[in-house]
C-alpha cells in the first residue's frame, strides 16, 4: 500500500541513496507542480518527503512545504532537516539522522572514523555507492569491517548509549522485512511533474515514468515491487536490506531479483548483527521480545533456491 | 606440419576413436542435459508466415573465430556446467546453410573435449531443426555420416501440401516448400527413424490439423509434435474450429487403429488438471538453463531473447564469448516460478496442466521490460485442446476395454515428447 510521496524539489535535489545526482543546473520544481503534488499526497493520504537542493528555497515554496505535514531531507550543512545527507566520507555531527553516502573503500579507510561518529549523531545511515562493484576480497574486507564496527557499537551499549547504525542495529530491531518500497509502500515526483519509483529512476531515465499530476499513477507489474512476488528476497531473513529495486533492475535487469552482491552483503551484515546481539545479550537483558537470528550456512538465498519448496 | 594440418590429422584421430566408440557410447542423459545453441545464421530460404524470428537477415552468419571463442568459453565452464550430458543445438535462420561452419565447430568440439577430458566428452549430441531442404546435399550428408549415433535432426514439414504451402514458402518468389521438403522425407526416415516432426500451427492453419496429421503418419512419421504458436494471432472463433478439428482427428485416429503406432502430442494423458501451488509451482519453460550464442559472440538465455526474436523489446544479453557469463542476469531466470509470473485466473485454472508458455513471449508481450509476466494469448486454444484431449482418451479406453486391450496398450503405448518450441 502506497504511503510515501517523496518529493524532489529542485533538479539538483541531493541523492539519499545508491544513485548519483549529477545535474549540476539548479532547477526548481514550478510552483504550481509542487502544489498539485502536495495536493495529491493529501488526497491519497500519504506522508511527503521533500529532497532539497543546497540551496535556500524562495519564500513561496517554503509556504507550500509547510503546509501539509512533511518530512526535510536536506545536504549536510543546512538548516531545519530531519535528515541530513553526506557525500562522500566527512565526519559530521548532528542531531538529526545522518546518511553517508561513500563507496566500500571510504568505508574500509575509516571506519575508525566512522565508529567515533556513532556517538555524535543520534542514527547513522552508510549507504554504500558501489554495492554493485563489490568482489570476493571485498565480501571479506567488508566483514572484518562490520566486526570491527561492532565491537564499537557494544561497547556503547554497554556505557549505556544506544547507538543507531543502518548496518548493524536494524537487523536486531526488526522482526520481519523493511526495505526500501520504492514502487510499492513510495514513489517519487520529479520536477517535470511525473511520477517514478523512485529519484534513481527518474535520473537514470526521464522516460521511464510510471504516470503524472494530470492523469494519476499507472504502474504497470506493480505486484512485482511486492516482496511476495520476489522469488529470492520473500525467502530471505536479512531483514534490513534495503532491497534496491533499481540496483536489481542495473544488475539482474528484473525489479524483483537482487544482485549477488547485494544479497552477500546484506547477509554479512545479518551476520555481522547477529553476532552483535548475542554479545551485547551477554552484558544483560537486551530486546527480550526478539529472537535470537538464527545461525545460516549462506549468505546468498539463491544459492539454496534447490530447498524453497 | 603447420597448425590446419594438425587439426586435420587429429580430426580424423577423433573420429577414429569415435567410430571404434559406436556401441560403447557414454551414458546418455535427455534430463541432464545442458543445451548450448549456435545461431549460425539468420538466413533461411524460407520465410514462414508464422516465424517467430522477425529479424531475419542474411549478415549476421557466425564466424569461425566467435564459434572457437565460444567452444573454448564454455568448455572452460565445466565447474558451472555440471549437467551430465549436452546438446550442442545448431539453429538458424536455416542451420544447414552453414553446414561447413558446423562441421568444423563440431570437429573442434570433439577434439577439444577429449583433449580436455571433459565429462561431456562421448555423452554430447549435435541437435538441428532444419526446413529440409538441402537435407541430401552432399556435405549434409557427409556431416551425418561422421556423427553417426550422436546426432538428432528433425525436418519440419507441416502436414499436408495445402498446409505446408499456406505457411512454409520461399523467400524469394513465395512459392511452396512442400514438394522440396518431402522428397528428402524418406531419406530422413531411413537414416532417423525414430524422430518425429515438428507442426506449428496458427490460426489459418486450423482447417487442415486433421488432414495434416494424418498425412504425416502416411508419410511414415511416427511422431508428430504439434503446437500452437504463443503469440496472440488468435482470431474469435478459433477455439471451437480448433477444438472440431481435433476431435474429427481423436476419431480417426481411434477409428483408424492409428494410436497403436503413432503418436500425436496433442493428446497427452497429463494435461487439462489443476496444478499444486507448492509442489507444481516450477517454471515450464528452460530459459536461463540453457545457453544461445549469435554471430557477435553475445550470450542470451535462450534464442527467443536475441534481437532477431523480438518484435518491440530490447535482446536480453546475458554476456559474450569475451567476458563471460554474467551470472547476476541469469537470477531472474533461475528464480522463476509458475506462480510468480501467473495471474489469479492461472493459478486458479482447474486445466492449468500441460498449458504452455514462451518465456521469450512473455517477455515481448509483456506491459513492462520483465519476464515475469506470462502471456495468455493461448487460453482459449489450450482449454479447447484439453476438451478434445479428454474425448480422445475418453474414447480410446472405452473402445480399447471392451476389446479387451487396455492393459496391453497401458504397457506398450508409444511416448510422446511435449514440444512447445
Amino acid at each position: 500500500m502506497l504511503q510515501y510521496l517523496i518529493i524532489l524539489l529542485d533538479e539538483t535535489s541531493t541523492s539519499f541513496c545508491h544513485y548519483e545526482n549529477a545535474n549540476q543546473e539548479r532547477k526548481l520544481m514550478p510552483l504550481d507542480v509542487l502544489k498539485e503534488g502536495v495536493r495529491f499526497g493529501m488526497m491519497e493520504n500519504l506522508m511527503i518527503q521533500f529532497v532539497y537542493p543546497d540551496y535556500e528555497l524562495p519564500q513561496a515554496y517554503q509556504e507550500v512545504v509547510e503546509s501539509i505535514d512533511h518530512s526535510k531531507i536536506k545536504p549536510y550543512g543546512q538548516e531545519d532537516a530531519d535528515v541530513l545527507i553526506v557525500n562522500g566520507f566527512q565526519k559530521v555531527k548532528a542531531d538529526v539522522p545522518v546518511v553517508l553516502r561513500i563507496t566500500k573503500q571510504e568505508l574500509f579507510v575509516h571506519q575508525e572514523e566512522i565508529a567515533v561518529m556513532l556517538g555524535d549523531v543520534p542514527r547513522l545511515n552508510v549507504v554504500l555507492t558501489d554495492v554493485e562493484a563489490f568482489a570476493e576480497a571485498d565480501f571479506e574486507t567488508y566483514k572484518k569491517v562490520l566486526a570491527g564496527l561492532s565491537s564499537e557499537v557494544e561497547k556503547l551499549y554497554v556505557d549505556g548509549k544506544s547507538p543507531q547504525l543502518n548496518l548493524l542495529t536494524d537487523r536486531m530491531m526488526l522482526s520481519q522485512m523493511n526495505n526500501c518500497g520504492a514502487g510499492d509502500t513510495s514513489i517519487t515526483l520529479a520536477p517535470n511533474g511525473k511520477f517514478y519509483v523512485c529519484p534513481a529512476f527518474y535520473y537514470e531515465n526521464e522516460a521511464d515514468s510510471i504516470g503524472d499530476l494530470e492523469h494519476g499513477l499507472g504502474i504497470k507489474n506493480k505486484q512485482l515491487y511486492k516482496l511476495e512476488y520476489a522469488p529470492i528476497c520473500r525467502h530471505c531473513d536479512a531483514w534490513q536490506c534495503k532491497r534496491c529495486v533499481w540496483l536489481n533492475c542495473k544488475t539482474t535487469l528484473e525489479v524483483n531479483t537482487p544482485s549477488h552482491e547485494q544479497c552477500v552483503v546484506a547477509h554479512l551484515e545479518r551476520n555481522a548483527s547477529r553476532e552483535l546481539l548475542r554479545s551485547i545479550r551477554q552484558h544483560g537483558t537486551f530486546l527480550p521480545e526478539r529472537e535470537e537470528i538464527k545461525e545460516i550456512d549462506y549468505l546468498d538465498p539463491f544459492d539454496k533456491r534447490d530447498t524453497w519448496q | 606440419m603447420n597448425s590446419h594440418e594438425l587439426l586435420l590429422l587429429y580430426n580424423s584421430f577423433v573420429h577414429l576413436i569415435m567410430s571404434g566408440l559406436k556401441g560403447l557410447q557414454g551414458e546418455w542423459h535427455e534430463e541432464a542435459s545442458k543445451n548450448i545453441t549456435f545461431i549460425v545464421t539468420k538466413d533461411c530460404q524460407l520465410a514462414c508466415k508464422y516465424c517467430y524470428l522477425v529479424g531475419k537477415n542474411t549478415k549476421e552468419r557466425m564466424s569461425w573465430k566467435t564459434a572457437k571463442q565460444a567452444v573454448d568459453y564454455i568448455l572452460s565452464c565445466e565447474k558451472d556446467m555440471t549437467e551430465d550430458s549436452v546438446i550442442f543445438d545448431f539453429i538458424g535462420g536455416e542451420p544447414f546453410l552453414e553446414i561447413s561452419l558446423i562441421d568444423r565447430i563440431c570437429d573442434y568440439l570433439k577434439m577439444r573435449m577429449y583433449e580436455l577430458n571433459h565429462h561431456w566428452f562421448n555423452s554430447y549430441r549435435f541437435s538441428f531443426t532444419t526446413n529440409g531442404l538441402n537435407y541430401d546435399s552432399p556435405k549434409v550428408q557427409q556431416f551425418i555420416a561422421k556423427n553417426d549415433h550422436h546426432l538428432s535432426i528433425v525436418i519440419t514439414i507441416d502436414g499436408n501440401k495445402l498446409k505446408h504451402n499456406l505457411n512454409r514458402i520461399y523467400k524469394k518468389d513465395g512459392k511452396g516448400s512442400y514438394d522440396d521438403v518431402v522428397k528428402n522425407i524418406p531419406l530422413w526416415l531411413e537414416q532417423f527413424p525414430e524422430f518425429g516432426t515438428k507442426v506449428t500451427i496458427s490460426s489459418a492453419d486450423i482447417p487442415y490439423i486433421k488432414e495434416s496429421v494424418l498425412h504425416l503418419f502416411g508419410l511414415g512419421i511416427h511422431e508428430v509434435n504439434i503446437n500452437v504458436v504463443f503469440e496472440n494471432v488468435w482470431k474469435e472463433g478459433d477455439d471451437k474450429r480448433f477444438e472440431e478439428q481435433l476431435m474429427q482427428l481423436a476419431d480417426a485416429i481411434i477409428d483408424g487403429g492409428f494410436y497403436e503406432d503413432y503418436v500425436c502430442s496433442f493428446y497427452s494423458e497429463n494435461i487439462g488438471k489443476p496444478l499444486d501451488l507448492v509442489l507444481e509451482n516450477q517454471n515450464w519453460c528452460g530459459a536461463g538453463m540453457m545457453l544461445s550464442i549469435d554471430a557477435l559472440g553475445n550470450f542470451y538465455p535462450c534464442t527467443r531473447f536475441a534481437a532477431y526474436s523480438l518484435r518491440s523489446k530490447k535482446p536480453i544479453i546475458i554476456g559474450n564469448v569475451r567476458d563471460g557469463i554474467d551470472k547476476n542476469k541469469l537470477r531472474p531466470f533461475l528464480t522463476l516460478d509458475r506462480t510468480t509470473q501467473s495471474r489469479q485466473e492461472c493459478i486458479d485454472c482447474e486445466v492449468a496442466s500441460g498449458c504452455a508458455w514462451c518465456q521469450g513471449e512473455n517477455y515481448d508481450a509483456a506491459d513492462t521490460n520483465t519476464i515475469y509476466q506470462r502471456a495468455t494469448a493461448i487460453c482459449k486454444m489450450h482449454k479447447a485442446r484439453v476438451r478434445a484431449n479428454n474425448y480422445y482418451w475418453n474414447k480410446l479406453y472405452r473402445k480399447l476395454e471392451l476389446e479387451g486391450m487396455r492393459e496391453e496398450f497401458e504397457k506398450s503405448k508409444p511416448k510422446s515428447n511435449d514440444v512447445i518450441c
